[in-house]
């Protein structure tokens, strides 16, 4: 069965772009445009993996975080945060709040997700 | 006796009588010391005494029965005189001339009295004739020396007016001096050279919301009582050191720039006077201006990465297959995207550094690995520039230094990439790490195309680029080597180079070895 990974990012063409990357390494992708239907979504959806944005409409990406760190279910899925900046207070927050990696979106080619998303929970 | 012969007899005594009063009034007359002339009416000369005689140089025969204007030769003073001795018994005229036998004259004063016989009727004059050359001298002494004492007298008083006026114009400078001190918009302190406050100025009092009579007189040390001044006296310390536009936030809304200047008075030290510069505007445009590059540059990242993926997908068929000339276009674009990513980057890291929260948590780290790690990030481009490259490591393990391991990367990154950039290819590049007691020194060799003279002094600044690498390299932000000066001087290190056009250019950077923290952690 395909693994199946939860994208939360409110950028349509970065959900657009990263989405067939996955889709096209064999992953089953849901997208949420925000931290409130991303919050919504992994309850429903149970993904394996969430990729996650920071900087969104409503819900933040930490917020979601923090949010998922008082549901056990959900405290443990891994999670990678896709951002566009990476300043280092912002990584110290996010691994205090689990996160698995970071991702800076100029820094990074869609492959090299691909690559952190292969390490984390394998094809 | 008879009659007659009686007559005869007091006749010759009484003869006798008149003959010894003549010649009594005779020595009389000439032993006295004034000079004595008998006159007719008719102002003819009938006697003189011999004081006259050595007076005027004449013998009486030859002035006897001269007319008076024989001495006295001024004819309006003597019709005066004529007529004053018809109306009047005795006259004194204070100064005239008596011209004497050689000619010469000489100044006298003369007193007349008119003689008269037994009837009242006038027959002549007596006249004493006093010599005044002495007198003369004299007073013209005296008049010269009243006229000194009165010049000298003027001179003292100009000499007190110029004292007055020096003292007024003294005085008016220091009230002027004064009012430029009470009235100036910085803040100003004067310490002496006790390192007692002895004055302060209202905009000072303003600053730190305190009263100059709470303060004045008292060292500097105990003004660190008084909550406002703290910050202050923390930056001058106990002995006012010097300080040059140093920035010391007072409270919110306000940052004031300090700089103290020694005052000296020949070689004599008189104190130091601090100068508090408010700043609190400026430093908000600052940060405004950094906020805002801030703000965009994150702005631009967004569409910036969005673009940046779209592209690499593109450019790795994950969209479709596109023919080898599409291929060339986007990749092109790609490159183009990734320099303005470069740049946007920069800006932020300069932003930061401006903002002051740059670097973050330093931690104990193996230097040698940070320079090997930049090195491996350009392993294929050192290749494929055929550059020689070496890596000229110490004998020994290099004490561990606290870094902010990111951003000392970035800086050596800098460092290698111009040192790489610029440099021909099958040119020369070396590092070489250097361990001296209490630093480690980085040496970036290259051969390349160098710093022209003229702009060696900018080569630091934001924004500069040298005109022989903008012809060579379009490339570049001209941050790069302003971020690794901010970087380097953040972690107390020193960065300097040499440099020839054409003939290659070396970086040096230290940083310093906490010593003690690593005695510190051997003792554990």
């Amino acid at each position: 069965m395909a693994k199946k990974i939860l994208l939360i990012e409110d950028e349509q063409i970065m959900f657009d772009l990263l989405q067939k990357k996955l889709r096209g390494e064999g992953y089953e992708v849901s997208i949420a445009k925000d931290g409130e239907e991303g919050l919504r979504a992994m309850r429903e959806v149970k993904p394996d993996l969430i990729l996650l944005d920071i900087v969104m409409p409503k819900i933040g990406g930490f917020e979601v975080m923090e949010e998922m760190q008082k549901e056990p279910e959900l405290k443990k899925i891994p999670i990678i945060v896709i951002s566009n900046s990476g300043q280092p207070v912002e990584l110290d927050r996010a691994q205090k709040f689990g996160a698995r990696d970071w991702l800076i979106k100029t820094e990074f080619d869609p492959q090299e997700v691909i690559d952190k998303v292969v390490k984390q929970i394998g094809k | 006796m008879t009659e007659e012969k009686f007559y005869k007899e007091e006749l010759k005594i009484l003869k006798e009588d008149f003959n010894d009063l003549k010649t009594y009034l005779d020595e009389i007359r000439n032993i006295l010391p004034v000079s004595v002339c008998t006159l007719s009416s008719f102002w003819v000369i009938v006697d003189i005494n011999k004081a006259t005689e050595t007076l005027t140089g004449y013998r009486p025969l030859e002035i006897i029965g001269q007319p008076i204007n024989f001495i006295l030769q001024k004819k309006q003073e003597l019709e005066k005189i004529k007529e004053k001795a018809e109306k009047e018994e005795k006259i004194v005229v204070e100064e005239t001339l008596l011209t004497l036998k050689n000619k010469k004259e000489i100044p006298v004063s003369i007193s007349m009295v008119g003689r008269k016989d037994r009837e009242g009727n006038l027959i002549g004059y007596f006249l004493s004739i006093t010599d005044t050359t002495e007198t003369k001298k004299y007073q013209n002494r005296l008049e010269k020396g009243t006229k000194a004492l009165e010049e000298s007298r003027s001179a003292l008083m100009n000499m007190l007016e110029d004292i007055e006026g020096a003292r007024r114009e003294a005085e008016e400078e220091r009230n002027k001096t004064f009012a430029i001190i009470q009235n100036f918009v910085d803040g100003l302190l004067f310490f002496d050279k006790e390192n007692n406050l002895s004055l302060i100025n209202p905009q000072a009092e303003v600053f730190f919301d305190i009263k100059r009579s709470d303060i004045i007189g008292k060292p500097i040390f105990e003004l660190s009582t008084f909550p406002t001044l703290g910050p202050l006296t923390i930056l001058l310390g106990r002995e006012v050191r010097g300080v040059f536009r140093k920035e010391l936030p007072i409270k919110e809304h306000l940052t004031l720039e300090v700089s103290t200047v020694p005052m000296v008075s020949g070689e004599e030290k008189l104190g130091n006077l601090v100068i508090l510069h408010d700043i609190t505007r400026e430093k908000m445009i600052e940060r405004m201006k950094t906020e805002f590059v801030s703000l965009s540059a994150h702005q631009l990242r967004t569409p910036l990465s969005a673009i940046k993926w779209t592209l690499r997908m593109l450019l790795d068929g994950d969209l479709g297959e596109i023919t080898k000339e599409q291929k060339e276009y986007i990749g092109k674009t790609y490159e183009s995207n990734e320099r303005m990513i470069d740049l946007i980057n920069d800006l932020l890291n300069v932003t930061r550094i401006e903002e002051g929260r740059y670097l973050y948590e330093p931690t104990l780290t193996d230097f040698q690995a940070i320079v090997q790690f930049v090195i491996n990030s350009f392993k294929e481009e050192i290749k494929k520039k055929r550059i020689k490259f070496e890596f000229k490591k110490t004998e020994e393990k290099l004490p561990e230094v606290k870094v902010d391991v990111e951003k000392m990367r970035l800086a050596v990154q800098n460092l290698l990439n111009n040192a790489i950039s610029y440099t021909p290819s099958g040119g020369e590049v070396t590092i070489s790490l250097k361990y001296d007691k209490d630093k480690i020194e980085v040496a970036v060799k290259d051969t390349g195309i160098g710093i022209p003279q003229d702009q060696q002094e900018r080569v630091f600044s934001k924004f500069f680029r040298a005109t022989n690498a903008i012809r060579k390299e379009t490339k570049g932000t001209g941050l790069g080597l302003y971020i690794a000066k901010n970087i380097i001087e953040a972690h107390g290190g020193k960065i300097w180079f040499e440099s020839k056009e054409d003939k290659g250019s070396t970086f040096y950077f230290t940083l310093p070895v906490e010593k003690r923290f690593e005695e510190f952690l051997k003792r554990l």
